[in-house]
């Protein structure tokens, strides 16, 4: 059974879990490689994650010259191969979003593979698995289309992923409570 | 004057028009060279070591592929730009130090860790050293005669460059040298093993056919060979003949395979040098400022590079506010990202991004 990481980004309460289990995850040697963002950091304490979305036609790997980033079979787009990376930085100018990371010393690029050695075997990546607020979430897409009804849009608006992002991703990301108008109180 | 170089044009037209692809240019070139180095190293293939033809033939399909490989790579549009460009910029005064740095001594893989970078040039150098052996024996730049007995003189590209006694230091380095790069090749590739039994992250990346087969095979190939010499030593020969036909099969193997797996890296590596002169030579040009807060974060060049590749690909990333999402910053086009889900400007206030790096 396929899944996928979910968002729900207004659920985010900032505790930034998710940065500290990406450093844990094997190969990241304790660097994470997602991000937290205040939304409005002067006003209020509305947080939202961002990471790599795994783009169906990453931007990045287009881009890469050595062919270093490659795509797993499950869609995830992986982190730069040590052996071909040659620390051109393309990458991190194509992306879209901002998500790769670049090491001067080590000279090599390195982002969000998913956590592959969990999420090849159905394990949720680090980041979701940590997540106390159901921010990050793994789920099958049968879960994704139940969570469509149970939000129930009257606006008729449900939104995975498009039209808030440049592409089809295969990380879906969402705002219920946004769209539907609603504040949320915690 | 616009005659001549009408003939100009036509004759560099024919030329290309010689041969029916890049491949089979490229091809007829280098065993044309091989032909015509071999042909004056052996003094008129007068020296030529044909208990070695297996290996020249083996390398002769390895160049083969090597050319279907990499042509078919430089063909994508990253890699051609870059290619194109930095070859331009190959004779910054920088360009030694890089290179020495990138392709000798491996400091970016001493910055990934000592046990890498001790497996990395115990491998790397095992097989390069091995390369400077060989080759120059199979394709007879390089060989051995003795006019009186006890001192050998060695004959590089036909010419006679020293005469070193037969029991001598430089001598013995000669006999035992590919002994010597096959210990430090098998030692590297059992390092390198190790770390794979060890790092689960590194294992659940690697597949069999790409990562573990040519670590196999270079295993294999260092094996047989020192079997050569203990079989030669202590065996006085037994087996000798078939160890070496094992051995010469292993060897062909590998380079034949070498263009299509991990060591794909080896003849492509050069590039990082490329890329490094690309990078510094456009940042002295001009660099880009940020659309939203005005940083510098990549060259003028480079910025636009990246955005024509992607339009080769059919990509474009146009903000509503109508520059392309390449040129902004990371930290703003990560905030313009936020901003689309939210609806409130996040790039627009000023405030540093922070605590984005959690201490692991």
């Amino acid at each position: 059974m396929k899944k996928r990481l979910y968002l729900e980004l207004e659920n985010c309460i900032g505790c930034r879990s998710c940065l500290a289990a990406c450093t844990q995850c094997g190969g990241h040697e304790e660097r994470n490689r997602n991000y937290v963002y205040d939304v409005n950091p002067l006003v209020n304490r509305q947080t939202m994650p961002l990471m790599c979305l795994h783009c169906e036609n990453p931007a990045c790997a287009r881009s890469c010259p050595a062919q270093a980033i490659q795509i797993h079979e499950t869609g995830a787009v992986l982190s730069a191969l040590v052996e071909k990376c040659i620390g051109c930085q393309n990458c991190t100018i194509a992306c879209p979003y901002g998500i790769p990371k670049f090491d001067q010393e080590q000279n090599i690029m390195y982002k969000c593979d998913l956590c592959i050695d969990r999420t090849k075997d159905g394990i949720p990546p680090m980041c979701a698995s940590v997540c106390p607020s159901n921010t990050l979430q793994w789920l099958t897409d049968e879960e994704i289309e139940n969570k469509k009804k149970q939000f129930n849009l009257d606006n008729g608006k449900w939104v995975t992923s498009m039209p808030y992002l440049e592409g089809e991703t295969n990380v879906k990301v969402n705002l219920p409570g946004i769209l539907q108008g609603i504040t949320k109180l915690f | 004057m616009q005659a001549k170089a009408a003939v100009n044009q036509k004759s560099g037209n024919t030329l290309n028009n010689a041969f029916a692809s890049h491949f089979a240019k490229s091809m007829f070139l280098s065993v044309t060279a091989l032909a015509i180095l071999s042909f004056i190293g052996t003094r008129m293939f007068t020296h030529v070591d044909l208990n070695l033809y297996g290996y020249m033939v083996g390398t002769i399909v390895f160049i083969g592929g090597f050319f279907y490989r990499f042509i078919a790579w430089g063909e994508r549009p990253p890699t051609k730009l870059i290619l194109k460009k930095g070859l331009k910029l190959l004779f910054r005064k920088s360009t030694p130090k890089t290179s020495v740095e990138h392709l000798a001594t491996y400091n970016f893989i001493w910055n990934r860790g000592i046990y890498r970078w001790t497996q990395h040039v115990l491998i790397g150098w095992g097989c390069i050293l091995s390369c400077f052996v060989t080759f120059p024996l199979v394709f007879g730049w390089m060989y051995f005669t003795m006019d009186n007995n006890g001192h050998y003189n060695i004959i590089a590209m036909g010419m006679k460059v020293m005469t070193v006694p037969a029991e001598g230091i430089i001598a013995n380095l000669s006999y035992n040298a590919l002994n010597i790069t096959a210990v430090m090749v098998i030692a590297g590739v059992c390092m390198a093993l190790y770390r794979r039994l060890k790092n689960m992250q590194a294992r659940a990346e690697q597949k069999f056919l790409y990562d573990f087969l040519p670590l196999y095979m270079l295993l294999l190939v260092s094996i047989t060979g020192l079997a050569l010499t203990f079989m030669n030593i202590f065996l006085h020969g037994a087996g000798q003949p078939a160890m070496s036909l094992i051995h010469q099969w292993s060897v062909i193997i590998t380079l034949i395979y070498l263009p299509f797996g991990k060591l794909a890296h080896i003849p492509f590596r050069p590039m990082s040098v490329l890329a490094r002169n690309y990078r510094e030579h456009y940042a002295e040009q001009g660099m880009k400022e940020c659309k939203v807060c005005g940083d510098q974060f990549v060259s003028i060049e480079q910025s636009k590079d990246v955005v024509d590749v992607l339009g080769v690909n059919t990509i474009e990333f146009k903000a509503k506010e109508g520059h392309h999402l390449a040129e902004m910053c990371l930290p703003c086009r990560r905030k313009y990202r936020i901003a689309q889900f939210s609806g409130f400007p996040t790039h627009e206030v000023k405030v540093k991004e922070a605590n984005q790096n959690a201490k692991g």
